[in-house]
């Protein structure tokens, strides 16, 4: 069975490159625009892997990354936070709420399917 | 010779009273030097006090110069005043009392001593038509002798001494009156020089005080509390204010105060006066003092009215003048009705002129102040904006530099060869874009103040080594040798790896940019607790004008160059930044023709200052 990847991301461009990008490499992907969908798609979807954008409008990334943390049986999903802001203390804030990884913006496709390569080997 | 007898007992009268004269003068000229002797004791004994010494000159020269009554008289410039006096009767006492203070005239013998500025003899006044009737019928004497004295050869006053009988005085008795004048003349001017000096000693504590106020603080109602209190204790007058004039309204405004009641305050507070109507306009568009000596003649206005009733009759108003324009009005008020002294108006003048610069100081204070607080904010939104703009300018970006490496990976068919090339041209610009937005990110988070450092062990060796392996192909494209020479077992550095990495990345790629043959060096050591790291090359090099700016934001040696090279000439600028963080510096050494060495010296371990974690 195909593993699937579920990619938070409100920019309409980067979340079909990262689509290409992974069903390229034989993944599953499923999109969510927003930190809302995101969450429910996690609910219903048990992806295995979320690649979850940190600057969400309204709910942002490391309040939904929580959220689905916070589901039942979802403690241990895996969640690499997407960051286009590259500050100093983002990665820390994104590992307190709960990110197993974590990768700035703008990323070569090839860098994002390495990355969900290994931390699905991981996990 | 028998004839010569009754001449030797004539001689020897002659002699007898020769001696007898010569004796009795040789006592009177002791009796004269002891009584001025005397004088001048209690001149220095008494420099403040005319009035002991007066009473011992008249007293001497009444007695010495074979006179029954006298008296000093002082003449101020304009009007002649009784001083101390001797043997007169009270009904003579009781008529000067009521002649004088009054100009001086030739009825008196004084006034024609002092008009004529010589000495006056009246040898019988019962002949003399000038001489006052009522003193004549009065007066216990028939002559009189006047001597002027003198300071700066202007007339100060005169003695006068008055005898029963008629006749001119002696030649001696004029000469020793001349000596008593000349001592009350040295009296009264050192009585006058040392309050002069007292004075200006009190004037000048006092504007210390004040000075020292407005240098010491920059709270300006200390300040002007100082000066008006100062001013009010000083001039002796009953109370004094600062008004501010504000412009915005043109009105005053009441400020410091001395001598006022709470109550009195709060009611000059509630008045509006306006710049028109008041002395205070009337002395600032004037730009001098102005005097009021009684202000229940001047016109109605507010704070005239509300003085008036508080029992206000005299102003002094000295205008607060700036380099803009009024600032506001010294006022000085007192009960009694009429002008205030010259000496006072001089000292207020001085007074106002300190309490100017402190309101001047303080308005320019707050200016800058005001200034440095938008130019902050202003320089706050810039740095915002300019990292927001960045970081919108990157969305897109990154769109655009995905797209392109899924097309040229071949992720939606074989592309031509040629469309490879044109691809890969979009990345590589795409990629420099970039790095151009991630500087002036940077930039902006220096700016800001963003810009934090996260400290961490590093090895330097490894550094040097990341530097390499990433910068080797640009090298070997320009066919330039890239080589490093790191002296072994360099201790762990502390500081933070990413931003200094960013630096010798950027020192190296400059480096091989500019450099067109031959080699790239990078060297590293350790001296005194500091690394030193220093990139060489072989390039054009710096001309010497250019090397102290070439850590500026936004300088570039040659702007051409940034058509050819590239860059946003934030670099370097971006370096020097990061080093300073790090406690460290960075500079450079070329020669022209011959190359560059760009050199570090950094901190093994970073001060924790101006880092964040």
């Amino acid at each position: 069975m195909m593993q699937r990847i579920l990619v938070v991301e409100d920019q309409e461009d980067l979340r079909e490159i990262a689509r290409f990008a992974l069903e390229g490499a034989g993944y599953e992907v499923i999109e969510a625009a927003t930190g809302a969908e995101g969450i429910a798609k996690a609910e219903t979807e048990h992806p295995d892997l979320v690649l979850m954008d940190i600057q969400l409008p309204v709910l942002d990334g490391y309040e939904s990354t929580r959220r689905i943390k916070a589901l039942p049986g979802m403690e241990r999903m895996t969640v690499i936070a997407v960051s286009s802001f590259a500050m100093r203390g983002d990665e820390e804030k994104a590992r307190a709420a709960g990110c197993d990884g974590y990768v700035t913006k703008p990323y070569s496709p090839k860098q994002l399917v390495d990355l969900v390569r290994q931390f699905l080997a991981k996990a | 010779m028998m004839a010569s007898q009754p001449s030797i007992a004539g001689q020897a009268h002659e002699l007898t009273c020769k001696v007898q004269e010569l004796e009795r003068e040789l006592t009177e000229a002791r009796r004269q030097l002891a009584a001025t002797g005397e004088i001048l004791r209690l001149i220095s004994r008494s420099p403040t006090d005319v009035e002991p010494v007066f009473d011992a000159i008249i007293a001497s020269a009444v007695k010495l110069c074979g006179a029954h009554q006298g008296a000093v008289y002082l003449y101020d410039g304009n009007l002649v005043h009784l001083g101390a006096h001797r043997n007169y009767a009270p009904e003579i006492i009781e008529i000067l009392g009521r002649m004088y203070p009054r100009p001086p005239q030739l009825d008196q013998v004084s006034g024609r001593a002092i008009l004529n500025r010589a000495v006056a003899q009246i040898e019988d006044m019962r002949a003399d038509q000038l001489y006052s009737r009522e003193l004549t019928v009065v007066g216990a004497w028939r002559s009189q002798l006047a001597v002027p004295m003198f300071r700066d050869e202007m007339p100060i006053g005169a003695i006068v001494i008055a005898r029963p009988e008629a006749g001119a005085f002696s030649e001696s008795h004029i000469e020793l009156l001349k000596t008593f004048a000349d001592q009350a003349a040295i009296a009264i001017e050192n009585a006058r020089l040392f309050a002069e000096v007292q004075a200006r000693n009190r004037d000048l504590t006092a504007l210390g005080d004040v000075g020292r106020a407005v240098s010491s603080t920059l709270n300006l109602k200390v300040v002007l509390k100082t000066a008006v209190e100062r001013a009010v204790e000083l001039s002796g007058t009953d109370a004094g204010s600062i008004f501010y004039y504000r412009p915005e309204v043109g009105r005053f405004e009441l400020g410091e105060t001395a001598g006022l009641d709470e109550e009195v305050i709060a009611k000059f507070r509630k008045l509006d006066i306006f710049m028109g109507e008041t002395g205070m306009g009337e002395a600032i568009a004037k730009r001098e003092p102005l005097q009021l000596p009684d202000i229940a003649k001047r016109p109605k206005n507010p704070l005239r009215d509300a003085a008036l009733e508080t029992g206000l009759r005299a102003s002094l108003i000295v205008p607060l003048l700036g380099g803009e324009g009024a600032l506001g009005a010294l006022v000085l008020q007192r009960r009694r009705t009429g002008e205030f002294a010259p000496s006072v108006v001089s000292l207020m003048q001085a007074f106002a002129d300190q309490s100017a610069i402190a309101l001047e100081n303080a308005r320019l204070f707050d200016e800058i102040a005001q200034k440095s607080r938008e130019l902050e904010i202003a320089s706050q939104h810039k740095s915002q904006f300019v990292a927001n703009m960045s970081h919108e300018l990157r969305t897109p970006l990154a769109a655009m530099l995905g797209y392109a490496e899924l097309l040229r990976d071949g992720m939606f068919g074989e592309l031509p060869e040629k469309s490879v090339r044109i691809i890969e041209r979009v990345q590589a610009n795409g990629k420099h874009l970039l790095g151009l937005i991630n500087t002036v990110l940077d930039i902006s988070k220096l700016e800001s103040g963003q810009f934090k450092l996260t400290l961490v062990e590093y090895s330097l060796d490894g550094m040097v080594e990341t530097v390499r392996v990433a910068t080797e192909s640009l090298a070997s494209a320009k066919q330039l040798s890239l080589r490093t020479e790191v002296v072994r077992g360099l201790p762990y550095g502390f500081g933070d790896e990413p931003r200094l990495t960013q630096v010798l990345l950027n020192l190296v790629g400059n480096a091989i940019k500019f450099t067109d043959a031959g080699e790239v060096r990078i060297t590293a050591e350790a001296k005194n607790g500091s690394f030193v790291v220093s990139v060489s090359d072989t390039g054009p090099g710096i001309p010497e004008e250019e090397l102290q700016r070439i850590f500026d934001k936004f300088y570039q040696v040659d702007s051409t160059s940034t058509k050819t090279k590239g860059g946003t000439g934030l670099g370097l600028a971006i370096a020097k930044e990061i080093i300073e963080m790090h406690g460290g510096r960075i500079w450079v050494e070329s020669v022209l023709g011959r190359g560059s060495t760009f050199s570090i010296e950094l901190p093994v371990r970073a001060e924790v200052s101006g880092a964040g974690v």
